[in-house]
């Protein structure tokens, strides 16, 4: 079946073809038998699709949506404060305890190779998330622009 | 602060433009105004009550978050929409990994029979439950435009607006959809 006539089968089923495009698929229909089988089938589906409708929530449900929703912005702006305010203690934190350790002669090498690898290796997945969600955000905001 | 009596009547992207500004008072008269729908459509696409709550309110957030980046020439549904479609695939492809497609984990209540129609009593329970595996089991795409214009009554030329898409192409995804609808509900039946 051609494409244009399976675009007609579709609008005759939910009645938006004009009265031109109907009568010439009326007269298709009175001549292909395999059109006239998906029309019926077509038909069917409809009907029991029609028949049936998404469950709706309950009214108290939908009553305590938007409490509900603020809750979550409020949670949102706390996170954003509690992850640069731990940023910023914890940066700290390390930048005193490991600058003293590095000058210290007494602290074997061996420590301060591995202080620094865990360090580095931290630094290197850190990069590697940021890369990963900035890369998910950019391609989410274009399906957004062009879809 | 305007009075809120006129703010009821104000046009969506007039909000977006009071929530990029940080309006919590904009943003819960366009949950007010689009809550249900936003609902209704992650239900149609992911199949799951709960999911489709949660999918919702999180569609809010990513509004009031990211209102900075709407353009205020296009309209506001279909940016709304593809925010909402796009946390749907994000869940799928999450639940898809997690249960591997296990249609135990689909919500069975999720379709009803619409007791406003009194032809509903004739379809048996088997038939339902055999068009919502169907429906569960068919690619995003045809879900997508089988629960816009079957479940949401949505026109041609509403469907093309919202997902940006020529009428042929709503005619053309349409049949293909149905195509594969009827053939999973026969073999499901089978």
């Amino acid at each position: 079946m051609d494409k244009h006539l399976r675009e007609m089968l579709a609008g005759y089923v939910d009645g938006e073809l004009s009265g031109e495009e109907r009568q010439a698929f009326e007269k298709e229909l009175g001549e292909n038998a395999e059109l006239r089988a998906e029309l019926e089938e077509f038909k069917r589906l409809k009907e029991v699709t029609g028949m049936v409708k998404y469950a709706d929530l309950p009214e108290e449900v939908w009553e305590s949506y938007w409490a509900s929703l603020y809750r979550k912005t409020e949670r949102g702006i706390g996170w954003i404060f509690l992850s640069i305010g731990a940023i910023i203690l914890l940066g700290f934190g390390l930048y005193q305890g490991l600058s003293g350790m590095y000058t210290d002669p007494e602290v074997p090498l061996w420590m301060k190779i591995g202080v620094s690898g865990v360090g580095i290796g931290v630094i290197f997945l850190l990069v590697s998330y940021i890369r990963e969600r900035l890369f998910a955000y950019n391609r989410e905001r274009y399906r957004e622009v062009t879809r | 602060m305007k009075n809120s009596g006129v703010r009821t009547m104000d046009t969506d992207i007039a909000l977006v433009t009071d929530i990029k500004a940080g309006d919590k008072k904009a943003l819960a008269l366009l949950v007010e105004r689009y809550k249900k729908l936003a609902y209704r459509t992650a239900l149609g696409l992911v199949g799951n009550k709960d999911d489709a709550y949660d999918i919702s309110q999180e569609a809010f957030l990513r509004v009031y978050r990211s209102a900075g980046t709407y353009d205020e020439s296009q309209p506001f549904l279909p940016w709304f929409y593809t925010i909402i479609a796009n946390l749907c695939r994000t869940w799928l492809k999450r639940r898809s990994r997690r249960e591997n497609r296990m249609l135990d984990v689909d919500d069975v209540s999720y379709l009803m029979i619409d007791d406003a129609n009194p032809e509903a009593e004739m379809i048996r329970k088997e038939s339902i439950a055999s068009l919502r595996r169907a429906i569960m089991n068919l690619p995003f795409e045809d879900r997508e435009i089988i629960m816009l214009q079957h479940f949401r009554g949505m026109s041609y030329a509403e469907i093309a607006d919202l997902l940006r898409i020529p009428r042929g192409t709503v005619m053309s995804r349409l049949y293909y959809a149905r195509k594969k609808l009827a053939k999973l509900m026969r073999g499901s039946d089978g």
